[in-house]
């Protein structure tokens, strides 16, 4: 029966192009795939010509760019809110110091900075380095001031966990790394927490980053602390900024 | 003459110490924790001047020190027992040269200074338990004595030439 029907000269001919129905089937296979191995082969051929690792700097200055001006902007905007309800009272300006001597370990954690009460540096000014508040002005000569470091154990600053809405107190240990008293137990501060001036500062400015919560020692009595690692690196930082009150 | 050198070195030296203090090399340091140079230059001046001129140079020190650092805690008193207990063994026995007995005073020096620092924050209430007040007291012992053989011996050879 089966040798029969392939003598039919039609059914010769259909058989005989069986190449021609592989590429049919295979056509098939890549209309129901949504273009498998045509898109593959396309990408294989076209990377050379795909946009590298320049075009992506331009994608990240560019975004860097937006995000500058977005935070200029609420910073602008938030000045403007600050005044309207009267807590900003005591803005200052931000003075430029270099500092010329840092202990940052052993008896006193503390810094000096090349600029004094000539150039209106103020006892209790707050002291920012890149990457956050690291301090307070403690005393002032005509040319220099020294500053508290937060790391050293007379200093104390209330400060902000912004995520759980909380004040805590920030002492220093005379290690690198403070510890953040509680006032109250359950806090629901977890590691990670970042550690901010209080909003409603006005001895330090407020909004201003401290450090990241490390590890939280809940077993405590009366209530928990945790150890905070401030963000601003101590050890390196040449150049810092006095807010002046 | 010969007192009014001394007197120039004298000064010369000492105040290399709040310098040295500020400056802080971070090559002559245990974790970041430099040795107690005043400590460092009372002890040749005491061993070669006395007990009063010890007591007084450790006093005159104190109060330079004090003014560098931040808080009321005192280091006058301790430098100056320092001072008076260093020239009484210079005066009582024998010249004391070897670097052993120089490191070994420096580092009881050293010790006695940062118990004195330690003593004072417990007492006004400024420490916290945790703080690493003792790790730094043993650190700067260990690095005044590792270089008081280097820099004492130095000054006590040059008062002895001066005298």
């Amino acid at each position: 029966m089966a040798g029969r029907l392939l003598r039919v000269p039609l059914m010769q001919k259909i058989l005989g192009a069986w190449p021609w129905w592989l590429l049919l089937l295979a056509l098939f296979g890549v209309r129901l795939s949504k273009g498998a191995g045509v898109m593959d082969a396309y990408a294989l051929l076209s990377r050379p010509f795909w946009p590298g690792p320049a075009q992506s700097q331009w994608l990240q200055s560019a975004q860097r760019l937006d995000e500058h001006t977005r935070l200029q902007l609420l910073e602008q905007d938030n000045a403007r809110l600050r005044g309207l309800v009267e807590l900003d009272k005591t803005r200052g300006t931000a003075i430029s110091a270099p500092v010329i001597s840092r202990l940052t370990s052993g008896w006193w954690q503390q810094l000096e900075l090349g600029k004094g009460s000539l150039q209106g540096v103020r006892d209790g000014a707050a002291v920012i380095a890149p990457g956050g508040l690291i301090g307070l002005v403690s005393s002032v000569t005509p040319t220099t001031a020294r500053v508290a470091l937060l790391t050293n154990s007379s200093s104390r600053l209330g400060v902000w966990i912004p995520r759980v809405k909380r004040h805590g107190l920030l002492v220093g240990l005379d290690t690198p790394r403070p510890r953040l008293e509680f006032l109250d137990k359950d806090t629901g501060v977890r590691p990670g927490d970042v550690v901010t001036t209080s909003p409603a500062s006005t001895l330090v400015p407020p909004n201003l980053t401290v450090g990241v919560v490390q590890s939280v020692d809940e077993d405590l009595v009366p209530a928990p602390d945790a150890s905070v690692q401030l963000s601003a690196p101590i050890d390196a930082v040449d150049w810092v900024q006095v807010v002046a009150r | 003459m010969a007192a009014l050198h001394r007197q120039r070195w004298c000064i010369a030296t000492a105040l290399l110490v709040p310098l040295l203090t500020l400056a802080a090399p971070w090559f002559l340091a245990i974790d970041g924790v430099g040795p107690a140079w005043a400590v460092l230059w009372l002890l040749p001046w005491a061993l070669e001047e006395g007990p009063l001129s010890g007591a007084f140079a450790g006093l005159a020190l104190g109060l330079l020190m004090d003014g560098l650092h931040i808080g009321a805690v005192t280091e006058a008193p301790a430098l100056l027992l320092l001072g008076w207990w260093w020239g009484r063994i210079g005066r009582r026995g024998l010249p004391i040269s070897r670097t052993f007995n120089l490191a070994l005073l420096a580092v009881i020096g050293s010790a006695a200074l940062g118990a004195s620092v330690l003593l004072q924050e417990r007492v006004a209430g400024t420490l916290p338990p945790a703080s690493s007040g003792w790790q730094i007291l043993l650190t700067q012992a260990l690095i005044t004595g590792l270089l008081a053989p280097l820099i004492s011996s130095l000054l006590l050879l040059r008062w002895r030439q001066i005298t």
